[in-house]
């Protein structure tokens, strides 16, 4: 038994405050960090860490880890398609498997093995293209067959009722679930800390550009002076874009989600289906949590469609037959800033001062660290770091799109 | 399931429908900047709000545009092409 | 002890149909209608469960499905409401969450070490060291989660059905019958819902039934109301789109509009040891007796703070419960009649008290009642002890909201009655009763009524709805029923084992709104998703933040109000599935199938070895004949004046100069220039084209066509054949021999050269014939009436029996198309590829005027970064092959992958397509990386790679790059 334990049995006082309330926005800030979810703490946190930054504000419109930081499904993996998407996400896995140690806390962090299912020729192509991307960077990550399958998930049914049997799929070792809330939590508690100021409940209303410069921000609590603005706000990426005036490939779809009423463990890998659009992982709560594609339609909102729950049950029983009596209990969404090769937009934008993190789409929760570090590296050092070249906003411009979207159709 | 109103089929539930994305005319090719139009192709207003979207009705084919409060999803109005088409000549 | 009581009018059970199940191991009898907490308490069985955390015992709590005490196992379900599922006989049931059974359930020694775990402990260790983790985490994993479910249990799925109607109503309590009732009378379909046997709500759990009987009576005699009993209106979607959950399916029920009249939860009193099995709420006892006929207790206590308290009381009291006392937190003598009543009664009532804490051991025996201070704090000096085993709440109410929360109401706090209630409800949506906080039993009534009203008036079926009767004057909901103890134990979420100290210390650690409140300590996260705990926490957050209740506000209210087996919502399998008219066929001449989008397609013919067959198929086409069935292409008719001009906006080439009679390929990008489709383009007039596309593009490339018409303002009609008119390519240096003793249409050279298309008939079915060269032989597409096509396709070949003819298969087509060079669209392609990168700027016309994507290509004709390349394996190369998808390496970097590669058996030698980069475009040689990690050379040479002038399938115009 942990000697932590004990020590609660010693004391009932509580552990000293995550986060503290400041008392109210000071007049001006070094940087000022737009959204308290998951990539601004972590930003904040690595400024102040690693760079020493610490006159920082978080503005948070709702509370800490409130947006898609708390609605995803807490997968992390770094099976990518692209050189430029592995590259970025294996920094990010591992970040990852060293945060509990960096926080002091358990965040969860539980490898359990992901595979992602392929029920035509043609997926199993793209798997292959993608093991292949992965070995070359050293990612565990192998093209397996179906009898592999079966021993390792043997309850799931790999003919999937009959139609679009199971042909093989990516098996990727390292591939996690977390945790999400204590990812935030963390990182805020560490931003906190250091000096970081989390400010909940502040909606910016502006920023303020003098001759393609960032002087300051507009919150309902008050105007902020600052250089420096770094928006990390995922589904209100437009939003704030446009506070700044510039335009982006962006455009929000929900992406929905569910759990189901707790179960004794039976699953312990994290499945993915892209033929089926399902994903499924069980938590260690023992729920069956489970997602699906991405809602057609643009939408700034979080409401839940009927279809999404109904079309995610039926398929689920393809897979896993037995789930009948099992029960949904609570289903949610979150906004998904897309963009149309499927990949992020990161670092320095046309005007001087505005920072940005975004077009997360459905894989912003597994970036959280690593979009931290190398945003707080990118305004530290005003140039963007290495890592997201590649991902910057320019590359519209040039067509130089990147070529994840063959990949991630439904990419968890 | 929402309902939405195709103008020429009617009240449908929404699973009948496609969507075909922002309703935007297009730029002139021949008098944009390489950078003008790689903004059209790519940049999209994606702020909540109302827009003009394509719409299809799927088992008849029949396109449309809708105005959508893309906060709210609530259709404001739809109308054929030809009419957005019009709307847009004189607004 | 509880135990059955004598037989009364109205209850629930037919006690002439005695039921048989186990418990634990242990047998009991049931009657027809009891629940399994019902038939179990009948029985003296009180203890039902064990805690999800500390394992502590647990019994009937809201018998309504407002906590998950009673949870349990059979063979063939788990986690089962034991409160409101009914008993079946032959059940065999355990609790679940046990180790070695309900009563020696070695998880007990959870409960002792509570103080070690508090909230949020598990953040705080077993993350170090970090190798022990997973061992930590398999025991968190094994304690955790609640029933046990089996993989080898069937497949269950309940067919759903769709249900339209004017008005839902939810609920058929007073308010929701009134209100069912009324509108229903005046012409509206309605259909009225409670997830209760019977319609009623808690009109069923009072001595008095005229006003059940009379609504009742009202409503049987409506043929326009429907009502179902036992069904759960578990959510509500945009534009009153309502699951309901009943025992037979889904019903999923589109309303115009819906009243709300779910009603409240009662609320529990948080004090010590407010678990303890005998201590419940007061509604529970009720409905336990009246409708089940099972006292749960001979002597009680009631915890008062509202007038019901003191109603309930006396409705139990002459059910024959011996009430030892009335202790109310308020004041006795502002109950007015009702406390005159109750001492007229003999029971005695202890003034501006609380229960300190439940006594017993594993069951209730008596509770220490306190007196309170001036802040209506317990004191502990005035402790005196009653005895009893029976401790029932009726200290307050939340709204069951649920439904409304999702529709997008606006729900205020109101300090009288003590409640979240509507304040700003969305059009179509209504709410009556105790919900919307009225109490009083006629003005439910009243308020059901009204609210029918104003949902006639909103369907413009009547105007002028009648007048609200106004809430509730009395305060039914204690604001502050927390008493907190110096030893704990007052749980303040039964599902998840939260006691007060954990929300505190919560708070303290800076989980301070109720969002991270809940995110941090779980409350309200179990399975009766915080009905029974969610005030109470609003409540706690509230005075810890020094914040009004309302400023503290709710968490948010999604899906479902009761969760939705999976089998409910997955309904019955559908897989639609589209077959060619040549489907049959395929299947008895030995087709192994593969999917291609909705179709399945001959993969190849067996019964030879894949591989075999294969290139026995490829072999016949380059030697003999070979007929394959593409019927799944897309097929389209372009007509109009515009029509030509519509061609050549929509592809890369020129289409407007076909002549007619003939064909030409057709490549489309989208707008960022991206390849998408390819197909092949025949025109049959001046305003008259056939196109065809990819078969999974089929749909997608259709829907485009028609919204470009619009967008374009084009005098176009276009027409998707693809189901009408079904397909085969015939091939092979023999085709002519086979097809033209079946055709009217001359297939000589002169009479109809490479790349035309003619109309005529094949084996009397009007047809239309295109001298097209996928394969690379000379071969004719044939396009033929579905129902006609088998006809076609038996006859040409038994036509082409004495040629040797051969069906073949995507394979094998593959494989030729492959030897010609010919791309795949999204194998060797894929979403960034333009016509640049995959060798194809001979069919990117820039001197079009315009078409769609030209811009783009204008910008990317110079940029494309990739280019696709043949090569060749060396013919001794000795090594491994290479797959589709192995790496181009050059200077250790991904430099491409392969993205075709086959053995051609005409070459003898394999071939493929790689995406490259451009800078390797010419390069000699690749260095392709296989299995085991080990690289191999492979040749890069031009395409085609097999008869690179095209002489066999057009010798008359050799040289010419057709595709």
């Amino acid at each position: 038994m942990p000697l932590r334990l004990l020590k609660n049995a010693f004391s009932d006082a509580p552990d000293p405050r995550f986060f503290n309330t400041p008392r109210g926005l000071r007049d001006s800030y070094d940087v000022v960090i737009i959204g308290g979810g998951g990539h601004g703490l972590a930003c904040a946190y690595y400024l102040a860490r690693d760079h020493g930054i610490t006159n920082v504000a978080v503005l948070e419109q709702g509370y800490i880890g409130g947006g898609n930081t708390g609605r995803n499904t807490t997968i992390v993996r770094s099976n990518y398609l692209t050189p430029e998407g592995v590259k970025f996400y294996d920094e990010s896995v591992r970040l990852f498997q060293d945060l509990a140690e960096d926080f002091d806390l358990n965040i969860f962090y539980s490898e359990r093995g992901h595979f992602t299912l392929a029920h035509t020729d043609a997926a199993m192509r793209t798997m292959r293209w993608r093991a292949e991307v992965n070995k070359h960077f050293g990612i565990d990550s192998e093209v397996v067959d179906r009898d592999t399958i079966a021993e390792a998930v043997p309850m799931m049914d790999l003919d999937c009722g009959g139609e679009h049997p199971v042909l093989g799929a990516l098996y990727h070792a390292p591939g996690a679930v977390v945790r999400h809330d204590a990812v935030a939590w963390g990182y805020g508690r560490g931003a906190d800390k250091r000096g970081v100021e989390i400010h909940q409940k502040t909606r910016v209303t502006g920023i303020r550009v003098v001759q393609g410069k960032v002087t300051g921000v507009e919150t309902d609590r008050g105007v902020i002076k600052t250089g420096k603005v770094i928006s990390m706000v995922a589904g209100s990426t437009p939003r704030v874009t446009k506070m700044a005036g510039i335009t982006t490939p962006i455009v929000i779809h929900p992406l929905q989600a569910c759990v189901t009423e707790p179960m004794k463990p039976w699953l312990d890998t994290i499945i993915v289906s892209g033929s089926l659009h399902v994903y499924v992982s069980q938590s260690s709560r023992g729920e069956l949590v489970m997602g699906a594609a991405l809602d057609p339609a643009i939408l700034h909102s979080t409401r839940s469609t009927l279809d999404f729950v109904e079309g995610l049950a039926d398929q689920m029983l393809d897979l896993f037959p037995f789930l009948g009596n099992s029960k949904v209990m609570r289903q949610w969404a979150g906004m998904a800033d897309m963009t149309p090769d499927f990949a992020p937009i990161m670092g320095r934008t046309a005007v001087d001062g505005f920072y940005i993190d975004a077009g997360w789409g459905t894989w912003g929760f597994k970036a959280t660290p690593v979009s931290g570090k190398t945003m707080a590296w990118t305004v530290a050092n005003d140039k963007d770091h290495a890592l997201i070249e590649p991902f910057s906003l320019a590359r519209f411009d040039r067509f130089e799109l990147v070529g994840e979207r063959g990949a991630a159709s439904v990419g968890h | 399931m929402k309902l939405i109103h195709c103008p020429k089929v009617g009240t449908r539930p929404a699973s009948e429908f496609v969507y075909g994305g922002l309703w935007r005319p297009m730029p002139d090719p021949d008098s944009t900047t390489d950078m003008e139009w790689s903004h059209y192709v790519f940049h999209r207003d994606g702020a909540p709000g109302v827009q003009r979207e394509w719409w299809c009705h799927a088992p008849t084919g029949m396109w449309f545009v809708a105005e959508r409060d893309t906060m709210k999803d609530e259709f404001l109005r739809t109308m054929t092409v030809a009419e957005a088409m019009k709307d847009l000549a004189h607004g | 002890m509880a135990r059955r009581l004598p037989l009364r009018d109205g209850e629930w059970i037919d006690r002439g149909r005695p039921l048989r199940f186990t418990f634990e191991g242990r047998e009991y009898s049931a009657f027809a209608g009891d629940t399994i907490s019902s038939a179990l308490l009948a029985n003296g069985v009180r203890v039902l469960g064990r805690s999800f955390k500390y394992h502590r015992p647990r019994g009937v709590f809201s018998a309504a499905n407002h906590d998950s005490n009673v949870l349990l196992q059979s063979d063939s379900d788990f986690n089962i409401r034991g409160d409101v599922t009914a008993v079946a006989d032959g059940m065999r049931l355990t609790a679940i969450n046990t180790q070695g059974g309900l009563d020696k359930d070695r998880g007990r020694f959870m409960d002792r070490l509570s103080p070690l775990l508090p909230v949020g402990f598990y953040y705080k260790t077993f993350h170090r060291p970090k190798a022990l983790f997973p061992f930590w985490e398999n025991q968190i994993r094994k304690r955790a989660g609640l029933g046990r479910i089996d993989t080898q249990w069937p497949e269950l799925r309940l067919p759903k059905r769709h249900g339209f109607c004017d008005l839902l109503v939810v609920g058929a309590g007073p308010s929701g019958l009134s209100a069912a009732i009324t509108a229903a009378e005046s012409g509206a379909r309605v259909w009225l819902v409670d997830e209760n046997a019977r319609a009623g709500g808690s009109l069923n759990d009072r001595q008095d039934g005229t006003l059940r009987d009379q609504l009742l009576a009202r409503l049987a005699g409506l043929p326009n109301l429907t009502f179902l009993p036992d069904t759960v209106a578990a959510g509500w979607y945009a534009d009153h789109y309502v699951p309901l959950v009943t025992p037979e399916g889904l019903i999923r029920l589109r309303a115009r509009a819906v009243i709300v009249a779910g009603g409240v939860y009662e609320q529990p009193a948080v004090f010590r040891n407010n678990d303890l099995p005998g201590v419940m709420l007061a509604s529970a006892a009720l409905r336990l007796a009246r409708r089940y006929g099972v006292a749960a207790c001979e002597s009680a206590v009631i915890l008062a703070a509202n007038n019901d308290a003191y109603r309930n009381a006396l409705e139990l009291k002459a059910l024959g419960t011996d009430i030892k006392a009335i202790v109310d937190l308020d004041d006795p003598e502002a109950r007015g009649d009702l406390h005159d009543a109750v001492k007229s009664a003999g029971i005695a009532v202890h003034g501006r008290s609380t229960v300190y804490s439940a006594e017993g051991e594993g069951l209730l025996a008596a509770v220490t009642v306190c007196a309170l201070d001036a802040e209506g704090r317990a004191k502990p000096e005035t402790a005196q002890r009653i005895d009893c085993d029976g401790l029932l709440m009726s200290v307050g109410y939340a709204p069951a909201a649920p439904i409304l929360y999702q529709a997008g109401t606006r729900m205020v706090f109101a300090e009288i009655p003590g409640q979240f209630v509507p304040e700003q409800l969305p059009p179509g949506v209504f709410a009556c009763g105790r919900v919307n906080g009225v109490f009083d039993l006629d003005a439910r009534v009243a308020d059901g009524a009204a609210a029918a009203g104003e949902a006639l008036a909103h369907l413009d079926m009547q105007t002028g709805p009648a007048a609200r009767p106004g809430r509730s004057s009395e305060r039914m909901s204690h604001p502050w029923p927390v008493f907190p103890h110096p030893k704990g134990k007052n749980f303040v979420d039964l599902d998840e084992d939260l006691q007060l100290k954990d929300l505190e210390r919560a708070a303290a650690e800076g989980f301070d709104n109720i969002e991270l409140l809940k995110r941090y300590s779980t409350v309200g996260m179990g399975p009766s998703q915080g009905k029974h705990a969610n005030m109470n926490a609003v409540r706690i957050l509230a005075r810890l933040n020094n914040q009004s209740i309302g400023a503290t506000g709710t968490t948010t209210a999604r899906p479902f109000y009761h969760p939705v087996p999976i089998k409910h919502l997955a309904g019955r399998r559908l897989r639609p599935e589209r077959r060619t008219p040549m489907h049959g066929w395929h299947r008895d001449h030995g087709a192994v199938f593969m999917p291609a989008g909705h179709w399945q397609r001959p993969k190849y013919y067996g019964p030879a070895p894949e591989a075999e067959a294969i290139r026995a198929e490829v072999m016949a086409v380059r030697e003999g004949v070979g007929l394959i069935d593409v019927s799944t292409l897309g097929k389209v008719e372009v007509f109009g004046p515009d029509a030509a001009r519509f061609m050549d906006q929509l592809y890369t080439l020129k289409l407007s100069t076909v002549k007619q009679g003939m064909t030409r390929y057709a490549l489309m990008v989208d707008e960022a220039g991206v390849v998408i489709d390819d197909g092949v383009c025949a025109r049959w007039g001046e305003e008259h084209f056939y196109v065809s596309t990819t078969t999974t593009g089929a749909e997608a490339i259709f829907r485009q066509m028609q919204r470009m018409i619009g967008e374009w303002n084009l005098k176009v009609d276009v027409v998707n054949r693809t189901s009408q008119l079904a397909s085969m390519n015939i091939a092979g240096p023999l085709t002519r021999e086979v097809l033209q003793p079946l055709t009217d249409v001359d297939l000589s050279q002169a009479a109809f050269p490479f790349l035309g298309a003619r109309q005529g008939r094949v084996a009397g079915v009007p047809a239309w014939l295109f001298r097209v060269g996928f394969v690379g032989e000379l071969g004719f597409e044939i396009h033929v009436p579905a129902a006609q096509a088998l006809h076609v396709w038996e006859a040409l070949v038994e036509a082409g029996e004495s040629k040797g003819i051969r069906p073949f298969g995507v394979e094998a087509q593959r494989q030729l198309r492959l030897e010609k060079g010919h791309l795949i669209v999204g194998q060797d392609t894929d979403g960034t590829s333009s016509p640049f990168d995959a060798n194809m700027a001979w069919a990117v016309k820039l001197d079009k005027p315009f078409f769609q994507g030209k811009r783009s290509l204008q910008i990317l004709k110079e940029r494309a970064a990739n280019r696709l390349v043949g090569f060749r394996l060396p013919g001794n190369h000795p090594g491994p092959i290479p797959r589709e998808c192995h790496l181009v390496i050059h200077d250790d970097d991904i430099a491409g992958r392969v993205t075709s590669i086959g053995y051609s058996p005409s070459l003898k030698a394999w071939v493929g397509l790689a995406m490259v980069d451009k800078a390797l475009a010419d390069a000699a040689q690749l260095s392709i990386r296989v299995e085991g990690a080990v690289i191999i050379q492979a040749d890069v040479v031009p395409t085609p790679f097999y008869d690179p002038e095209g002489l066999r399938q057009k010798p008359e115009t050799a040289g010419e790059v057709s595709a």
